[in-house]
């Protein structure tokens, strides 16, 4: 544990663990908080893991750690650490196992008042639609030279084979495709969970919802993102299925025996890293970038079942389009300035349960968000909200333009089903106006509200630090999940 | 390549009979542990091979409800690492593949043979069937994370080995 007095409270929303704290730091740990969340953060093993996130050889900045940030392994969920792209480290355990967990919203053209009468049967329709994958298998059956390409052009490939519409890529964080894409470096196994796999929701933490706007906090760029109040959104969050869960496995595995020839020692076995400029990293980066891909073209797939399924029962007209997909497990290359230096530096940025929030202006948003910001969806548990913010300078120069994810568990799986009985969530949450279907009976007990941060706080903080702002608030209606 | 949309993939909202009895030793094999994302087990056995088996017999429970899956077939598993804990973890990793990777069910399994570094098991079980398999939780990944094999010293109460190992759900 870190105890309390060794973090320094810098403001409101800033905290400090400095690099004397524990030996073998090369730098600082910064905690994104408030007083209230950070009650609930030192009572579990996340700082320590920030903490030893800040031994990573080559580190630039600071450790980062968001507000919703909790344990994971190695690196805490919630995490940002950017290294050294010429002498620093990779570090699989730095993206996650869901390699591209990330997050798409959909606009439509509903209204709360045109879905409301006919929620069970959407719902119901979506659920039959969109498949979840807890048997194993979705609706696509790929060769092994068709995933190949798919690995190597993400959501385009999709698109150009008839789950998609036009523009759909243009409004996904890196067009749904990093160029760094290796499909050779992926493994045999890592392809054969894969082939199966492509257009499946998933279990756990995933999920489909159906959304309303409910407030508006920043009409301009509601307005550029193209949302209004009471309109129907969809929100997906969904990763990189077995095929990105064994890549990462594949390279953890290798790296640790790679770190020995590379001198390097680390507190964690799980930051198992490698130099970048080494063939292990380079291999790792081909093959996380190409399961990177899968995860797009898999929201893709998954955005072409939902746009059928709301215009099968809402008529062919209904406009469904991609407001934005943002991945929240990756790690990309990016260059910063950096206060004190001459030359602006190409790094690594691991984000992991983190997303990017580039500002305004910045060349990689869409041409229609340019002026306001690159959107970033938050979203929420079943039950809470979800959040549409943009991004802002203080992330450009903090946080390697990086913010949080979601609210974060709090809750373990084992506590949230003690004394809940699954019949009973369902219906308090059908008072409220939410419709759940669920493939297993825990997939509702485990992800009770209760069992997450509270995420208007966790929001209020990386608005407030000036890493992101506010742009609207969205309220489920229904709820898929495997 | 348009693709065929049919009916039968629903598996059907139920609510299982058979609890999975969390926090609670279920014949002092294995009990599931505590944490705030993902699921851990803590398996025991008097050697190091009926710890291997039980820790694959415990995750599997995680996974899916034991009591549908027959021993029909059987598959070889084998895994090599440069310890122990690491040891453990492969050999997880080659049970879990069979799920995934081969639609392939697990419910027992069986050390041929282990050392240190090495372990060759025979896995009984059969192919996937969603209308005779309540899967529970989608495993992805066995982790490092609070990785432990150890062996009670002598003069403890009870002798034998002890393993902690979580898995990302």
């Amino acid at each position: 544990m870190i105890p309390l007095e060794k973090i320094q409270k810098l403001d409101d929303y800033r905290y400090l663990i400095p690099r004397g704290t524990r030996p073998g730091m090369r730098t600082d740990a910064l905690v994104y908080a408030d007083a209230g969340l950070l009650e609930h953060i030192v009572k579990d093993l996340s700082l320590e893991q920030a903490v030893n996130v800040a031994t990573l050889p080559g580190i630039v900045g600071r450790s980062l750690a968001m507000p919703d940030i909790h344990q994971g392994y190695g690196f805490p969920i919630g995490g940002v650490a950017a290294t050294d792209w010429h002498d620093g480290v990779v570090s699989p355990g730095g993206v996650g196992f869901d390699i591209n967990c990330g997050v798409r919203l959909l606009g439509t053209s509903l209204s709360q008042q045109d879905v409301r009468p006919r929620l069970r049967e959407l719902v119901l329709q979506l659920f039959r639609d969109v498949p979840c994958g807890t048997g194993g298998q979705g609706h696509l059956k790929l060769s092994t030279a068709e995933l190949d390409h798919l690995l190597v052009h993400g959501a385009q490939w999709m698109v150009e084979h008839g789950y998609g519409q036009g523009a759909d890529a243009e409004f996904i964080e890196s067009g749904g495709a990093l160029e760094a894409a290796d499909p050779a470096k992926v493994s045999d196994r890592a392809h054969q969970r894969g082939r199966p796999q492509v257009g499946t929701l998933g279990s756990g933490n995933h999920f489909l919802e159906v959304q309303f706007v409910q407030r508006i906090f920043d009409q301009e760029a509601a307005e550029a993102l193209g949302l209004n109040p009471d309109q129907v959104v969809v929100l997906i969050h969904s990763g990189s299925r077995g095929l990105g869960h064994q890549v990462c496995t594949d390279y953890v595995k290798l790296m640790h025996g790679a770190m020995q020839k590379y001198g390097i020692t680390l507190p964690d076995r799980q930051l198992a890293c490698a130099p970048i400029q080494s063939p292990e990293g380079q291999d790792y980066l081909g093959a996380m970038a190409a399961a990177a891909n899968y995860a797009w073209a898999n929201r893709q797939g998954i955005t072409h079942f939902t746009r059928r399924a709301i215009r099968r029962l809402f008529g062919e007209q209904t406009a469904v389009r991609v407001i934005y997909d943002v991945a929240h497990n990756i790690a990309k290359r990016e260059r910063y300035q950096l206060e004190g230096e001459r030359e602006p530096r190409d790094v690594l940025v691991h984000r992991k349960g983190a997303t990017r929030a580039f500002p305004a202006g910045n060349p990689e948003i869409p041409a229609r968000y340019r002026h306001v910001g690159q959107p970033v969806l938050i979203p929420g548990s079943m039950g809470t909200a979800s959040f549409v913010l943009v991004g802002a300078e203080g992330a450009m120069r903090e946080t390697f333009g990086s913010v949080c994810h979601g609210a974060g568990r709090m809750m373990s799986r084992t506590a949230a089903k003690k004394g809940r009985n699954a019949k009973e969530v369902q219906q308090a949450l059908e008072e409220q106006g939410i419709l759940v279907k669920s493939e297993t009976r825990d997939g509702i007990l485990e992800e009770v509200p209760e069992a997450y941060k509270d995420i208007d706080a966790v929001v209020e903080v990386v608005h407030n630090a000036g890493l992101a702002k506010k742009v609207a608030r969205l309220r489920p209606m229904g709820v898929i999940k495997g | 390549m348009e693709a065929q949309i049919w009916q039968a993939n629903i598996i059907p909202f139920r609510d299982s009979p058979s609890q999975l009895r969390y926090n609670q030793t279920v014949a002092a094999r294995y009990e599931i542990l505590e944490h705030p994302a993902d699921v851990g087990l803590l398996a025991r056995g008097t050697s190091l091979a009926e710890l291997f088996e039980n820790a694959a017999a415990g995750m599997m429970e995680i996974a899916v409800e034991p009591d549908g899956v027959t021993e029909h077939e059987q598959k070889r598993i084998v895994a090599e690492a440069t310890d122990r804990e690491a040891l453990l973890v492969n050999f997880l990793q080659e049970v879990l593949w069979l799920v995934d990777g081969e639609g392939w069910l697990a419910r027992r399994v069986a050390v041929t043979e282990i050392s240190d570094t090495r372990v060759s098991a025979t896995a009984f079980g059969e192919p996937r069937n969603p209308a005779r398999h309540a899967m529970r939780l989608i495993i992805k990944a066995v982790t490092y994370h609070q990785l432990s094999v150890r062996q009670q010293s002598e003069g403890q109460q009870s002798e034998g080995w002890k393993a902690e190992v979580y898995f990302d759900i």
